[in-house]
């Protein structure tokens, strides 16, 4: 190295808060309010702590919980997927059509998770190909995989599934709900793969700054794809889990879900803007959200006033986290 | 006085960004500040254009104090800026631009826009700028944009005019187009505070200077008693001994060649080569197509005819993409858009380009890349707290040398600088310039699009010289402004025929 003209050996202007520790102060809040919100409860209601409610509270926001994480990815990444709920209706009808045809359980499980692989892949070419906004391309999606699930099966349910496909859903392994296992399972996997891998690297980058990704040499529209359609998957996933704990197959399951996922992704420390978000955070707001719903229904508070709260819920999270970037940052 | 300061403090969280800001102005001077970047020359110009809030010290304006919460309580008063970065909305006309804000006040929010364009295109007719109003804003190049945020500024008679860094986009003939405006401001009394980086411009437009250093006003008189090394060791805080010399030594192999690449509109008939060891500066106006040129050897825009060359074999390079694989390397001219991921830490940037050899199997390794910044870190010798710190609250000079890094990293063999010193201090332009130097040693090629003439005479061993998309001249190294100008400005001259 030449000897540099002007030497510096005062402290830079602008000193660091290390990336790390704000990465951590980001999901300390979320994780505190969980808390919070479980102690809460727990003193609340004396149903609260038994095994059964705290099963019954897994079961219902894994389904939500593990769309959500592929949800997250599309959000760090810097798009949307507002189809996620057509995708898990696509994905249990057909598995549930595939059993019913003579397949086997897991070829069963394994058609939903294909569907929805592909409608995620398909999603992800129209976005980089076309090149359309995700909101406009997943939005017509919705209508399409929707449509499409409903035209497949004319409208109706499909109820001749075997018995034991029920364990996915309802069965227990090791005293703990089997959903729990597939869930941490799928968010370590999806963890590993956000921190740890190249994919999530360039995911964190293209959401970040698309541009600057191109002009690095990035393979932007691949890894792009590839998110929307490991979303798809494991929707499709959670497809499956959905049609097991209803024991049919619906082409009208999952309305709705998707702004479920979005909200979850958004109170665990997602921005829409892109660039951020946390698998850890995720699971947060799913569970922020499940509790939230189940704590209402044990306390007696009207369904109707349930809504409303966890609305006021998802505002008040986004504003917390805004006022806390606002604080840290320095122009 | 138009405008007084007095001992100005900002802090933004624990960051004092402002500890002693002082700075007086009166009614027709040019009043030019001074400092390094970060040493809060922009934190005290947003504190006058009311864009934030002092913490502490006194605002005096025309005798009051003041205290402005909003830049429209300070364009009430008669302050108006002129911002560095383009503030503009790209998707409006050049003259809904002008008048975003303070558009008549009809009755429904009426909009009459055909009165408009009219007082707009007067405006510019007068000051025989090279716009017109009806343009889109979105396709005008750094330089149109500046131009429509100077005359944004002049537009409702402001008493102060604040110019940030007014020509780091632009180069000859309009920068004088800019310091025409500021005189004739000057003529009309107004006041004008001109932040710049370019210490050859100051002779051209100022009166008395006022220098920041680390927050602190550290120096403050007129322009004629102090020398540019005098200016220098204010700035810096000590003398700046070793300017920049270029190693020079004979170039190695052929890097790169291009032959004969046309993009329609845009680039004809483009043929020069690039040796291993050589730095070749790149010359030429605003929109002469320099920077056209190097998105399309870099795969962003693609090329209609024509070939290009890399270690003796033709490329076909269609993305940047295919571009990186092939060797080569574009710092952007403007880092904080297409440079950097602002909002990740510089180890994730300075690997970004290279994340492959910091993975096996698709898995990062952790370590490898650590190991990687911090090695980056200390050779480009990055003014950070830690690899972890993200890269948008760096400097502009440590920016960039973020970006030079990302490159390094990748092992580029031929690199492409577009305005590689727009925007950093006096010390980082050294830094770069002898980061560039010593990329040459190594046998690099290096490609170096500048505005800055002077910059170009002082670092590359030879010159091209591009007007209007074709290549018109070549020169050696030790030629002369008027030399470059002549081929930059004037008539084409035939040079194919004299190429190797």
């Amino acid at each position: 190295m030449s000897q540099p003209a002007v030497e510096r050996t005062e402290a830079p202007p602008v000193p660091a808060r290390r990336g790390r520790e704000r990465i951590v102060l980001q999901r300390l809040l979320p994780f505190l309010s969980l808390i919070v919100l479980f102690v809460a409860l727990a003193i609340a209601s004396p149903h609260f702590l038994t095994n059964t409610n705290l099963s019954s509270v897994v079961r219902q926001t894994a389904v939500i919980n593990i769309m959500a994480l592929g949800m997250t990815m599309i959000i760090i990444n810097g798009g949307i997927d507002l189809s996620v709920g057509a995708i898990l209706a696509m994905g249990g009808l057909l598995g549930t059509m595939a059993m019913e045809k003579g397949f086997s359980i897991p070829a069963g499980i394994l058609t939903g998770v294909v569907t929805g692989l592909l409608c995620g892949l398909a999603n992800g070419l129209m976005i980089t190909q076309l090149r359309i906004a995700p909101f406009i391309v997943t939005l017509g999606t919705l209508g399409i995989f929707r449509g499409t699930a409903l035209m497949i099966s004319g409208g109706l349910p499909v109820h001749r599934i075997p018995q034991q496909f029920s364990f996915l859903g309802e069965g227990n392994v090791l005293g703990v709900p089997f959903v729990l296992w597939i869930l941490v399972g799928c968010a370590l996997a999806t963890h590993v793969l956000m921190e740890h891998t190249r994919l999530g690297r360039y995911t964190f980058a293209i959401g970040s700054n698309r541009e600057a990704s191109v002009y690095a040499g990035i393979p932007v529209k691949f890894h792009t794809t590839a998110v929307y359609a490991l979303g798809g998957m494991l929707t499709g996933l959670a497809g499956m889990i959905e049609a097991s704990r209803l024991m049919t197959g619906q082409p009208t399951a999952g309305q709705g879900y998707e702004l479920q996922a979005i909200a979850a992704v958004v109170i665990g420390g997602g921005s829409l803007q892109g660039g951020e978000g946390s698998v850890v955070g995720t699971l947060i707001g799913a569970f922020i959200m499940g509790l939230l719903s189940n704590g209402s229904d044990l306390l007696g508070v009207s369904p109707y006033l349930q809504q409303a709260i966890i609305g006021a819920v998802i505002i008040l999270a986004v504003t917390l986290d805004e006022l806390r970037k606002r604080r840290t940052a320095s122009l | 006085m138009l405008l007084e300061l007095h001992h100005i403090e900002k802090r933004y969280g624990g960051v004092a960004a402002l500890a002693d800001g002082n700075l007086a102005v009166e009614p027709g001077e040019v009043h030019l500040l001074l400092g390094e970047n970060g040493a809060g020359k922009s934190t005290l110009m947003k504190i006058i254009a009311g864009i934030v809030e002092r913490d502490a010290g006194q605002m005096m304006w025309q005798g009051r104090e003041v205290h402005l919460k909003t830049p429209s309580e300070a364009a009430a008063i008669g302050i108006s800026m002129v911002h560095q970065e383009s503030l503009l909305a790209p998707h409006l006309t050049v003259a809904e631009n002008l008048y975003l804000g303070r558009e008549e006040r009809l009755p429904f929010g009426w909009v009459r826009r055909s009165r408009m364009m009219d007082a707009a295109s007067r405006l510019i007719a007068e000051h025989g700028f090279p716009l017109r109003a009806e343009w889109r804003v979105e396709k005008l190049t750094p330089a149109g944009k500046q131009l429509v945020e100077i005359c944004r500024a002049i537009l409702h008679g402001s008493s102060l005019v604040i110019f940030d860094e007014p020509t780091s986009s632009l180069s000859g003939s309009e920068a004088a187009e800019v310091f025409r405006i500021v005189r004739t401001l000057r003529e009309r009394k107004v006041g004008v505070i001109y932040i710049t980086h370019r210490l050859d411009e100051l002779e051209s437009v100022g009166d008395r200077v006022t220098i920041l250093r680390d927050g602190r006003t550290v120096h403050t008189g007129p322009l004629a008693d102090l020398t540019t090394d005098g200016i220098i060791r204010h700035m810096v805080g000590r003398e700046v001994s070793a300017m920049y010399q270029r190693t020079s030594l004979p170039p190695g192999e052929e890097r790169l060649r291009v032959e004969h690449l046309t993009r329609k509109g845009e680039l004809s008939d483009i043929c020069f080569s690039l040796r291993a060891g050589e730095i070749v500066g790149m010359a030429g106006l605003i929109g002469a197509g320099r920077t056209e040129l190097c998105r399309a050897l870099f795969g962003v825009d693609p090329i209609d005819t024509g070939g290009i060359w890399m270690g003796g074999r033709q490329m076909s390079i269609g993305s940047p993409k295919e571009a990186v694989k092939a060797g080569l390397a574009l710092v952007t001219e403007d880092r904080q858009i297409t440079g950097l991921v602002l909002r990740l830490p510089i180890a994730h940037n300075i690997t970004l380009a290279g994340v492959k050899s910091i993975s096996r199997f698709g898995f990062l390794n952790g370590s490898a890349q650590n190991a990687a910044a911090e090695d980056f870190i200390g050779r480009l010798r990055i003014r950070a707290a830690s690899p972890w710190q993200l890269a948008g609250r760096l400097s502009g000079g440590n920016q960039q040398k973020v970006v030079i890094a990302k490159w390094l990293f990748r092992q580029a063999q031929v690199f492409l600088f577009d305005e590689p010193t727009r925007g950093i201090d006096v010390g980082a332009k050294v830094e770069v310039f002898n980061l560039m130097d010593e990329l040459a040693r190594e046998g690099a090629a290096i490609l170096m699009v500048s505005s800055e003439m002077a910059e170009l005479l002082q670092v590359a061993d030879r010159i091209l010289v591009m007007r209007e998309g074709r290549i018109t001249g070549e020169l050696p190294g030790r030629t002369t402004q008027e030399e470059i100008m002549r081929y930059a400005a004037l008539e084409t001259q035939p040079v194919s025929e004299e190429r190797p």
